[in-house]
């Protein structure tokens, strides 16, 4: 089936499948959301950016949230080797980003001066490494978990 | 969907890998659909028959056994 979505979708049928539910029911919980943000707005003032953020972070964390636990991203993971290889890769990975982020932002942006910028551009980055850290963990654990019932 | 795919595909020496690999798919998506946790497009029914040298009627269809 042809659509101007499928740049989007994986090449493997269920994870295809499995992707569009997600971006479905994604869809169907901001529509209901934005309701009842319009309904919302009648009593209380809100916020345009406030709306419009929440608007995406709803259905931005829902499809990522329901593919990091659904398990589909490590197909081939169903070994104890290959969990521990591929978990060290995530470990390096993350590191990596959180080498390059620094360089490149001393190299371009500009180096801190004061403390309080250095702790605010050390937060973010040891937030982000964070975030980025457990979600590929938690997708990693759950399709090692799911691979492993299918052998 | 109960179906045949794991006892063909043992009784050819294959692995899911394998399997997958040469139809285009997960090793993933294998398992479920061996474990009748996901029913495949028909295409993906035929690409899976043609490789185990079986027909769709012998991979797939449910005979009643009374």
């Amino acid at each position: 089936m042809k659509s101007w979505i499928s740049f989007l979708l994986p090449n493997d049928e269920y994870k295809e499948k499995k992707m569009l539910y997600f971006f479905s029911e994604g869809a169907i919980i901001l529509l209901l959301s934005l309701i009842v943000m319009i309904i919302c707005n009648k009593y209380f003032n809100l916020d345009v950016e406030t709306v419009l953020l929440a608007a995406l972070a709803i259905f931005l964390f829902y499809v990522s949230g329901r593919y990091i636990v659904s398990g589909i991203e490590y197909t081939d993971i169903s070994t104890e080797r290959a969990y521990r290889k591929e978990l060290r890769v995530i470990f390096i990975r993350t590191i990596r980003f959180v080498v390059i982020f620094m360089a490149l932002y001393l190299i371009f942006i500009n180096v801190p001066t004061r403390l309080d910028k250095w702790f605010e551009i050390l937060g973010l980055l040891i937030s982000i490494s964070v975030v980025w850290f457990l979600s590929s963990y938690i997708s990693l654990k759950r399709s090692y978990k799911k691979n492993k019932e299918l052998l | 969907m109960k179906n045949n795919v794991k006892i063909t595909r043992i009784k050819a020496s294959i692995t899911q890998e394998q399997l997958a690999r040469k139809i285009g798919v997960t090793r993933q998506t294998i398992g479920l659909i061996e474990k009748g946790e996901y029913n495949p497009s028909l295409q993906l029914c035929v690409a899976i028959a043609k490789e185990l040298n079986k027909t769709l009627d012998e991979l797939f269809w449910e005979v009643d056994t009374k």
